[in-house]
């Protein structure tokens, strides 16, 4: 049976932490942000005629490109999974090309060489039935396929942009 | 209070009476003087704001650090070693002069910018062009900030070496490397307010060091730059962070870490008995630490005595005979000692930023432009030597292990170090695997700042020069 000088102290005790606690919690809670995604927003991608197999895109209002790999057409996230850079679109190689570290992606995005932990991220895509339209929706990222998918993987084109250190 | 116009000298103390204090000193130099200044000085008004003069006595200058705010933050005395430079280098208050050097000029700044990305580049130019001196005060500014860091990394590094984070000091060892670690907050979080091609992609990089925290890294990434890339919550964010919320802690744990240096004790050795090998080199306060005079002993009584008549009062063994050693006084008075010293070196600190900022402009790219990334993209240069090593090895081991164990160990070093000696040759294994890491550190951050170019590749910086500071 505890004396009454230390339930009030183990109380003090309990009561400040529960009180910097529940602080702590409110201060994440104000500062954490809501929106997951690049910006949040949907962005109409146009009909998937309109983009040419083994070609990439840039959508400067979603902040992404589209692939169209040939069988597929993904929104990937122009941010470098390694350390954010932007990844740029090699036109003579037919990659992506990270200048900051020299990370390579495939077509899918998909990695191929470099620092970078895994393949660029995407965007969800899916097709509107009554436009015909596809919609890319920024909040919904998913995360890159890990190394070694290569399932888009081809011989450069051409030289590279970014030159192996 | 006494009356300090007519101070009781020696010979009033002698003269009859009990001794009063004063009566210990010599005659005091303190006179006011007759004109309009010696009476204001006389007035009780003045004597309300400044309770005791300046007297150039032992009493005089020990009431100097009592009675004043900012000389109390100082010890009244202290070992005469801690004046001398090879102890300390004076690292700790260059650190200090240069936190107050970014104080003064970055309230300054503050008056001419906002936070907001449509008006953050816009400042820096105005600050250019439209502001008297803008240019300038940023500029010291900035380097003050990259020297600041530089030196809180030496203030580290000769503590180490000089062994000074053992008991008792472990805890302000912990502190030192808190305040380090709160140092490059400072520094990054104002690295980003320019908004420009530079501060954008290299918080850019940095901030993406942090999503290799296991389990964690995204939300915190999150958390500090306020979504998912850089923008308006994170310049508000990190602005936030840099005027206040860092700053305020900075202080705080500067308090601690200065308390606890007068608590621990300075880390330097005593001087042996009988003062030796550390007068010669002293200088100036060679007369006030000496060794207290040995008692002489007179083979005789003086001749006014006992009629010059010597009386044996007993015969001892010599071999029983064991010489007292006597403490030796090695302290020296703070004021002016000490504080003469670090006026010298607060004068040459600010001297060195003032031409360093004449000299060299802290850069501003072009606008931040969130689609185009600079080729090369680097983190700010205290983080270069990360990002080198996050080119060669997997981000969970660069980005996380290593630091994160490197910043681990640097806390628990004094805990793991239980040897007590702090000669270096006492202290071989520490000193070489501590050697061997700053090495390591040093060559990675060369390299990553000046030898990588676009692309991280390996370019010698006297080809084409690719660092901004």
């Amino acid at each position: 049976m505890p004396s009454r000088r230390q339930f009030l102290r183990s109380g003090w005790k309990l009561g400040g932490t529960l009180l910097a606690a529940a602080a702590g919690w409110t201060a994440y809670e104000s500062l954490r942000p809501l929106a997951s995604g690049a910006s949040g927003a949907t962005v109409n991608l146009g009909t998937p005629s309109s983009y040419s197999p083994e070609s990439a895109t840039y959508i400067s209002d979603g902040r992404l490109f589209v692939a169209h790999t040939g069988t597929h057409i993904y929104a990937l996230s122009q941010k470098c999974p390694h350390l954010g850079c932007r990844v740029p679109f090699c036109d003579s190689s037919g990659r992506f090309e990270c200048p900051c570290h020299g990370s390579k992606y495939d077509l899918g995005g998909e990695w191929i060489e470099g620092p970078a932990p895994r393949g660029m991220d995407r965007f969800l895509v899916t097709l509107d039935q009554a436009s015909g339209t596809l919609v890319a929706d920024t909040s919904k990222v998913i995360t890159g396929p890990s190394r070694g998918s290569n399932r888009f993987l081809k011989p450069a084109k051409g030289p590279s942009c970014v030159p192996k250190g | 209070m006494t009356d300090i116009q007519t101070p009781p000298t020696r010979d009033d103390g002698a003269a009859g009476g009990p001794p009063v204090r004063d009566a210990l000193e010599p005659k005091m130099a303190y006179d006011p003087g007759a004109g309009l200044a010696g009476r204001v000085r006389r007035s009780s008004a003045w004597r309300s704001v400044f309770r005791h003069p300046s007297l150039d006595t032992p009493r005089g200058r020990a009431l100097q650090s009592f009675s004043n705010f900012f000389l109390h933050l100082y010890p009244v005395k202290i070992p005469a070693r801690v004046l001398r430079l090879r102890y300390s280098f004076r690292l700790g208050f260059i650190v200090t002069v240069l936190f107050a050097i970014l104080v003064l000029t970055g309230v300054y700044l503050m008056f001419f910018y906002t936070p907001a990305v449509g008006s953050a580049y816009g400042d820096m130019q105005h600050l250019r062009t439209g502001v008297g001196f803008g240019q300038l005060v940023r500029n010291v500014h900035r380097w003050s900030a990259h020297l600041m860091v530089l030196a809180v990394f030496l203030h580290l590094v000769r503590t180490f070496f000089a062994g000074a984070y053992k008991k008792p000091r472990e805890f302000n060892w912990v502190i030192g490397v808190v305040l380090l670690l709160l140092t490059l907050g400072l520094s990054f979080t104002g690295y980003l307010l320019p908004w420009d091609q530079l501060s954008y992609w290299a918080v850019t990089v940095g901030t993406n060091l942090m999503q290799y925290v296991p389990f964690l890294g995204h939300s915190l990434q999150n958390l500090l730059i306020g979504g998912d890339q850089i923008g308006q919550p994170t310049l508000l964010r990190f602005y936030a962070l840099h005027v206040a919320v860092l700053p305020i802690a900075v202080v705080l744990t500067v308090c601690i870490h200065i308390w606890r240096v007068r608590k621990d004790g300075f880390a330097v050795e005593r001087s042996p008995v009988g003062g030796a090998g550390h007068g010669s080199a002293a200088g100036t306060f060679e007369e006030e630490a000496t060794a207290a005079p040995a008692p002489s002993v007179p083979a005789t009584a003086p001749a006014h005595l006992y009629g010059g008549r010597t009386r044996v009062l007993g015969v001892v063994d010599r071999q029983s005979v064991t010489a007292e050693e006597r403490p030796v006084d090695d302290t020296v008075f703070t004021w002016p000692h000490l504080l003469v010293r670090h006026v010298v070196v607060a004068l040459g600190v600010a001297a060195t930023v003032l031409a360093l900022g004449v000299a060299f402009a802290a850069p501003l790219r072009g606008l931040a432009n969130p689609n185009l990334t600079p080729e090369p993209a680097k983190a700010p240069w205290y983080f270069a030597g990360l990002q080198e090593l996050l080119s060669h090895f997997d981000p969970l081991v660069a980005g996380i292990l290593i630091p994160g164990g490197a910043v681990l160990a640097l806390i628990l070093l004094p805990y793991i170090d239980r040897n007590p000696s702090t000669v270096a040759r006492r202290r071989k294994v520490a000193i070489v695997i501590f050697s061997g890491l700053l090495v390591a550190a040093v060559v990675l951050t060369v390299i990553g700042t000046f030898f990588r170019g676009p692309g991280w590749r390996f370019v010698a910086p006297w080809t084409h020069w690719y660092v901004e500071f």
